[in-house]
């Protein structure tokens, strides 16, 4: 594959009206292990929360693209991560989701590490009859190159080039901080968590995710129960949010794209009494003031590009995607709450997720069911260019609109309006962070003549067709 | 001599309980749901736990996530509607499900009470995709003699495989 391979796979030119992807991008597998590469073993990935590992020697494992990770914290409290993998011959040496260990002792030849990744033990070294070059070789866990936090919230990336993890995130962070501040000491997952595969690519989630056209088609049995409920024709007593209320005169929703592949919608929310956070509505207005105490019972879902999600509706979800193959994705996810929540506040979070957005809840699966019929739909050959993304343009603001500046955040682009936008543009920046990702992989491996190419020919191919 | 009629109790109580268990997944399987649900008493506790870690099962619902958690059947009216309603992508079409209940244990049991423990496999063949996933684990149901009839009073299904298809509901469990 070329450059310009990749190149005519978006098509970016708003100006004029147009913008859209091809289907390739979904289904070609070569596509797909340029993504790994480029993307998710290039840029900062999400990994997970440093509360998941409290203590020194906790750690949790995971998946940097398609490197298996272990995040430990050292005797000094320190965090680090590491590629899970043994140096003298591979085997993962953390094997379970999660746990406490002052050292990880390969299963398979007794090599011993401890918690911030150094290598104490080679098993019988001093009668192995090692050569010299041996003993003076480096044989610790080897750390991602990149490791970062934000307010709790860690990333790694493999990749030099990218930006400062603070960059990355950029203009998100407001937004970030409406979840992190929803406790004055922070958010936790709950404990339990479920994951699931669904057979199709990881950019549908990507999509999914901060997608407000969808609602109405994909999630009228999730609606219609919500009305049900509160008619009486349910006996299910549950309050949950009615997605109707986004109808009502005078209700915004808007959405905003970042540089970096960011994206994100939001909605007021008329009827706020339905979430969890507002049982606690006047300390919350005290500690964080009315504007962002408005913003935190608005409905927000977020995308950090490309492997996570914060969807604040029914409840407040955190999903982290992973990509197994161009049809085949996993996804791990989690109920977020606020340290220290009431009992009966966080028993309503509690249901209010798992009536939503469990794989066996009352709406996901409508969703994934729609991927998997998306990614069946790919097989038709001769239908190359999707028509998703040109809904809104017209309305598409450059840089904040007045919602964002108020709470101090500079977007790319906004949109907003009333319910029947259910703006599409919103999914550009992700292409575009997509597109400029790739080109930047081919562009690196030009320089060093990667798979075989001579280093210069491939250069040139880059050179003329960035020109 | 006492210890035979407390046998004989037990196994009739070990077979009424055993045809619940095995009526409650012919009319999972055959799509008998409005039967299904009238198994179960109006204030059930209906209870699929998540996981924690490896080997440890979410235990206490209000403060920790379950895949299902209901204190009634309204839950589980609910969602015999959406499945019913022609409205979820998900439910349409519906898989054909295919339930297998075995290791039937008697726990705690009297004359209008039982426990009982059993061991349970489903297979769902996802007739648009034509491919068959399967789930397994663990029952424990707790009966209640009502007017003569046993009925659901408590049901927790431990679901073993729970990195999930994206498509689990009621009928697959």
């Amino acid at each position: 594959m070329h450059i310009q391979d990749v190149t005519r796979l978006v098509v970016d030119r708003p100006d004029e009206g147009l913008f859209s992807v091809h289907r390739d991008i979904f289904r070609d597998e070569q596509v797909f292990d340029l993504e790994m590469r480029h993307i998710f073993e290039s840029t900062w990935v999400f990994l997970g929360l440093a509360s998941q590992a409290p203590l020194p020697h906790d750690f949790f494992t995971g998946w940097v693209g398609r490197q298996p990770v272990v995040v430990s914290r050292d005797a000094t409290g320190k965090l680090g991560c590491f590629i899970n993998s043994c140096r003298h011959r591979g085997a993962v040496i953390a094997h379970t989701r999660a746990g406490n260990a002052r050292y990880h002792v390969c299963h398979y030849h007794g090599w011993a590490y401890d918690s911030g990744g150094r290598c104490i033990d080679i098993k019988d070294q001093q009668a192995g009859c090692y050569p010299p070059g041996f003993d003076k070789a480096d044989h610790n866990l080897i750390a991602v190159p990149r490791f970062g936090e934000y307010r709790g919230l860690l990333f790694a990336s493999l990749g030099a080039g990218a930006p400062s993890l603070q960059e990355y995130l950029g203009e998100t962070r407001p937004f970030l901080d409406l979840i992190v501040d929803q406790s004055e000491h922070g958010v936790e997952l709950v404990p339990g968590s479920s994951s699931y595969i669904y057979r199709g690519n990881w950019k549908l989630q990507l999509e999914n995710c901060v997608d407000l056209y969808h609602l109405t088609s994909a999630h009228p049995s999730f609606m219609k129960i919500v009305e049900r409920r509160k008619s009486g024709e349910s006996r299910h007593g549950l309050k949950a949010l009615d997605f109707n209320d986004y109808r009502l005169p005078g209700v915004v929703r808007g959405s905003y794209t970042f540089k970096h592949g960011h994206a994100m919608v939001w909605g007021a929310t008329a009827a706020p009494e339905v979430r969890p956070l507002y049982s606690d509505i006047d300390n919350l207005r005290r500690r964080v003031g009315d504007l962002r105490a408005q913003w935190m019972l608005a409905t927000r879902n977020l995308t950090l590009f490309p492997n996570v999600q914060f969807a604040e509706n029914a409840s407040l979800q955190l999903r982290v995607m992973r990509p197994l193959a161009v049809d085949r994705t996993e996804m791990q996810i989690y109920c977020l709450a606020p340290v220290g929540e009431a009992d009966a506040a966080r028993e309503h979070r509690i249901r209010q997720y798992e009536d939503f957005f469990n794989s066996t809840g009352l709406a996901t699966p409508d969703d994934t069911a729609s991927y998997e019929d998306c990614q069946t739909g790919y097989r038709a050959r001769h239908l190359d260019w999707q028509q998703g993304y040109q809904r809104g343009i017209t309305a598409l603001v450059q840089g904040p609109d007045k919602y964002a500046a108020e709470l101090g955040s500079c977007p790319a682009t906004s949109l907003s309006g009333h319910y029947d936008i259910q703006d599409e543009t919103v999914f550009h920046a992700g292409y575009r962070e997509w597109l400029r990702l790739m080109q930047a992989g081919f562009a690196r491996d030009a320089g060093r003549g990667h798979e075989g190419r001579p280093g210069r020919e491939a250069a040139v191919t880059a050179k003329t067709a960035a020109a | 001599m006492t210890a035979v009629p407390v046998v004989a109790a037990a196994r009739e109580l070990l077979a009424a309980g055993s045809e619940m268990l095995y009526r409650e997944a012919l009319y999972l399987d055959t799509q008998r749901w409005d039967e299904w649900l009238e198994l179960f008493l109006p204030e059930c506790e209906y209870w699929v736990p998540a996981w924690k870690s490896e080997h440890q099962p979410t235990s206490n619902p209000k403060r920790e996530l379950s895949l299902i958690y209901y204190s009634t059947r309204g839950g589980l009216e609910d969602r015999v509607w959406r499945a019913r309603s022609g409205k979820s992508a998900a439910a349409s079409p519906l898989p054909r499900t295919h339930h297998v209940i075995g290791n039937v244990l008697l726990g705690e049991a009297g004359p209008e009470r039982m426990q009982l423990m059993s061991a349970w496999t489903a297979h769902q063949y996802r007739t648009k995709i034509r491919e068959t996933e399967s789930l397994y684990g663990r029952y424990e149901h707790e009966l209640v003699l009502r007017e003569g009839a046993w009925r659901i009073a408590k049901k927790k299904i431990l679901l073993l495989n729970d990195t999930m298809p994206a498509m689990v509901d009621f009928y697959s469990l």
